[in-house]
């Protein structure tokens, strides 16, 4: 009897428990938005997900995910092998490191203010939102050769992983994965260099590094005797980064001959207008992001400013902004390019190293999370 | 130069500034935030509320057409600020009425959605310049500093002054001042600045009216030379006097290639109680100005109290608070006045003026409609004097930019119990070119 009594009351208790459980399992997770979220006004509109509001837990989950090896198939390689903080996320290497030891098509790109510019990702810009993007890396048989069911499995097998799902969006799911991942590279806003806290007017510009800025910042018009670079007409004025509108941000800037011209967002669209289109980069926290172009042709910014000033390559799809623009008027036949005087480069690239913000570079909140937990 | 009687006993300092407000000189700049303003508005007396600067949308397309998104309020000030600019870095300052912030920069911020938020105002060191009026970005010898004019100046019957700012740290370099009673007759004087536009080295600021509307009325430009920031010249612009006293010159615009390149460089100017349109042209290669030239009579065109130049690519607009409409002119004709198209039909007080485009991409002109939000009558409200009453719809007006036609109003007195007293988008960056 007494016995009975005991069992019953067990299975009660469990009941209760496995009822109570289940009830907090299926509440709704309610995430708290980020604290302190500020975004410099001049960077202009950008917009979140309504499904995936920026938040504490989301992020957190996205940054360990981010730098977590278990991401990949062999559990050897994490976003952050081809994306390291301390190079603004990008590798150092003229094109990524494929698993089978053979180099990918292009170089990795720098994740930074990703809120705004072009809402499209990659070179070619095949991604139309970061979600979609997220998830692409780790399915991709050369970059870390993962099957996302397997990898669901594996997560929710850690209860680390489960509780920080759980807490962020509910459950682990390949969904949950990419907007966690998204909502972490939202948050990678760079705002902290030299020219930000010039155009705050809490910093002076060298007269050198002020006249690299009025050189990126103008179109060159011999009519006028107004010397420029002209940078500003595809590296937006504030982030540096391509327009948002349309296909604005994607242009071809004379690194090939038509034969030899890849197709670029030609491949995403179709358009043969679109030959050798590529996303225009932003230009923040470039001097630690070399080689540069999409696949790393070119080492250093001196390299970067020969090429604007006298190594275009004309082809059908270059574009006319940069065809025109010349700070001298040119005998007809001879090359394309923006003839600056040596010290007029030396300026730009001078202003160019404004936009590095070592803030951004060693701030701990995009650090690797599991770092600590060895 | 005394003013008559009913303009006695009003608050100081008047009729705000703004420039030419060129259009994004980007096309396809990323931002599309452009159905946006910033408002500020003025709280009134007899319906106890307090000074703003607020946010509001004023695409009619927008279900939320003419709510307010963000706003701060300046509780402790008497005096509401004036007048908007953003600089070509982006940071957005106003110049303010109230002595104690006559000239403040402003916060503005996004949130974590992306919405962009008022975060409050600093009142800036002006060393004691009143009444700010106008703000400039422009280079003397090559380096660039933040010009305002001061209708008040440091105080006096006869002050004014032209502030020099170092636009990255507020601070004041200079203060330009040069009294009539101090520099002497037949000299070179500033007072009451208010209008300011610049070609090269020359910088033109007009002289308008004391602040206090009774101790005086200017009627001449006078001429600065940004190479030592002296001033060097006045010319008059003063024909017909239609209220009887002094032409009052207000907003000037120094017309120049950069804005298309088939002008001739000239200076118009608005004479508020001229009523006129005057041309004065600049020869470039002698630094010379020529004889001024009425272009265009209020009183015989039956429009009253001249006040802003805007422009955009194509058209350079004129508002005219009575009987409060806006002109438009071929820009590429400047500075000549060749019309464009028919008036824009605003409201009484017609003013400052915003150019965007709609949600479906229709091109649109905002008019805010007031002159100097000081009340009305009917609602007891002391401050009120008739004569500014009745330019004062307290509305702003968007319409089709094309034709013209009227597509929404706001009336701020209605809705909110406060009146509007100035303009500008919200285009969150630096593309806003006044003057
Ligand atoms: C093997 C190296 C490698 C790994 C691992 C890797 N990436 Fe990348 N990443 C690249 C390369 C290369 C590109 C450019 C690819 C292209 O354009 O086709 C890129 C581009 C991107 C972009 C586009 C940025 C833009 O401005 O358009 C994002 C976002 C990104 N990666 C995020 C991630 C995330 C998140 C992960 C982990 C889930 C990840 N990457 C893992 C190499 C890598
Ligand atoms: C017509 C548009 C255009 C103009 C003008 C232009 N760029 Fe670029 N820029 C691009 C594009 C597109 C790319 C990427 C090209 C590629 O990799 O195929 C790029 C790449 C770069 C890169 C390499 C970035 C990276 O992450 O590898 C640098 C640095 C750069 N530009 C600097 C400049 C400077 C400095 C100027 C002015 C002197 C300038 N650009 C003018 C479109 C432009």
């Amino acid at each position: 009897m007494a016995r009975q009594r005991w069992i019953a009351t067990a299975a009660a208790v469990v009941a209760i428990g496995t009822g109570a459980s289940y009830v907090i399992r299926a509440l709704p997770p309610d995430p708290t938005p980020v604290a302190d979220f500020s975004a410099p006004f001049v960077f202009g509109r950008f917009s979140v997900p309504q499904d995936n509001p920026l938040t504490e837990e989301a992020f957190a989950l996205g940054r360990r995910l981010f730098y977590d090896p278990a991401l990949s198939g062999g559990n050897d390689r994490s976003c952050a092998t081809c994306h390291i903080q301390r190079l603004a996320f990008t590798d150092g290497l003229p094109t990524a490191a494929g698993l089978n030891g053979e180099s990918l098509e292009f170089s990795s790109m720098s994740l930074v203010n990703l809120l705004w510019g072009q809402e499209r990702f990659f070179w070619d810009g095949r991604a139309l939102s970061l979600e979609q993007q997220a998830l692409l890396p780790i399915e991709n048989p050369q970059e870390m050769a993962q099957d996302l069911e397997e990898l669901v499995r594996e997560l929710k097998g850690s209860r680390q992983y489960r509780r920080m799902f759980r807490q962020a969006y509910g459950e682990v799911s390949s969904e949950n994965i990419a907007r966690a991942l998204a909502t972490f590279m939202r948050m990678l806003i760079s705002a902290g260099s030299k020219y930000d806290r010039f155009l705050r007017g809490e910093a002076v510009l060298t007269e050198q590094e002020e006249l690299g800025r009025k050189l990126f910042m103008a179109h060159p018009d011999t009519k006028v005797s107004l010397r420029g670079g002209n940078c500003i007409d595809c590296h937006s004025q504030f982030l540096t980064s391509g327009f948002r509108d349309g296909l604005d941000g994607f242009s071809n800037n004379g690194l090939d001959k038509d034969v030899d011209l890849p197709a670029g967002l030609m491949a995403v669209t179709g358009n043969p207008a679109h030959k050798g289109f590529f996303k225009v980069p932003t230009l923040r926290n470039i001097a630690v992001t070399a080689p540069y172009m999409h696949d790393g042709r070119l080492q250093t910014l001196e390299d970067v400013m020969d090429h604007y000033n006298g190594g275009v390559v004309v082809s059908p799809t270059l574009s006319p902004l940069i065809l025109e623009a010349d700070n001298a008027a040119s005998p007809p036949g001879s090359f394309v390019g923006l003839r600056l005087t040596d010290s007029e480069k030396a300026a730009i690239i001078a202003f160019l190293h404004t936009l590095t913000d070592e803030a951004f570079l060693s701030d701990a909140r995009f650090s690797n999370p599991l770092e600590g937990e060895l | 130069m005394k003013v008559n009687n009913e303009f006695k006993g009003l608050l100081p300092a008047l009729f705000t500034a703004a420039l030419i407000s060129m259009l994004p000189a980007q096309p396809g700049a990323q931002v599309r935030e452009e159905s946006h303003g910033v408002v500020l508005l003025r709280g009134l007396p007899t319906l106890e509320t307090a000074h703003s600067i607020a946010i509001v949308e004023l695409d009619p397309e927008q279900e939320n057409f003419g709510e307010i998104l963000s706003e701060v309020t300046q509780p402790d000030m008497t005096h509401p600020l004036h007048h908007l600019y953003y600089s070509p870095a982006g940071r957005l300052y106003a110049t303010g009425l109230d002595p104690v912030c006559s000239l403040a920069e402003i916060g503005l911020e996004r949130d974590a959605t992306g919405a962009p938020q008022v975060t409050g105002f600093e009142c800036l060191d002006t060393q004691g310049q009143m009444v700010g009026e106008d703000i400039m970005w422009h280079s003397s010898n090559g380096t660039e500093y933040m010009f305002v004019t001061f209708m008040g100046g440091t105080g006096g019957d006869d002050g004014g002054t032209l502030g020099v700012f170092d636009p990255q740290t507020n601070a004041v370099v200079k203060v330009i001042e040069a009294r009539p009673s101090q520099v002497g007759a037949d000299k070179p004087y500033i007072m009451y600045p208010h209008g300011i536009s610049a070609y090269q080295d020359r910088m033109i600021i007009t002289s308008t009216v004391h602040p206090d509307l009774a101790t005086g009325v200017g009627n001449a430009l006078t001429v600065i030379d940004l190479n030592t920031l002296e001033p060097i010249q006045n010319i008059v612009v003063e024909n017909e006097k239609p209220l009887g006293f002094p032409s009052s010159p207000v907003e000037v615009l120094f017309a120049r290639p950069s804005m298309n390149e088939n002008i001739k460089p000239a200076v118009l100017v608005n004479t508020m109680f001229g009523f006129e349109t005057w041309k004065v042209p600049y020869d470039e290669a002698s630094k010379t100005f020529g004889d001024p030239e009425v272009l265009y009579s209020g009183a015989a065109n039956n429009t009253a109290v001249p006040l802003e130049f805007y422009g955009t690519d194509t058209e350079l607009f004129i508002s005219h608070a009575l009987p409060g409409v806006v002109k438009r002119y071929d820009l590429a004709k400047l500075p000549d006045l060749v019309s464009s198209g028919p008036d824009i039909q605003a409201a009484p007080g017609a003013h400052h003026m915003i150019f965007f485009t709609s949600k479906s991409g229709r091109d649109l002109i905002a008019v805010q409609n007031n002159l100097l939000n000081l009340g009305n009558a009917a609602d007891n409200d002391p401050t009120d004097v008739d004569f500014i009453a009745a330019l004062n719809a307290h509305t702003i007006t968007v319409h089709d930019l094309a034709t013209g036609e009227q597509l929404g109003s706001v009336n701020f007195r209605e809705k909110y119990s406060k009146g509007v007293d100035n303009l500008e988008g919200l285009f969150g960056s630096g593309f806003v070119h006044h003057h």
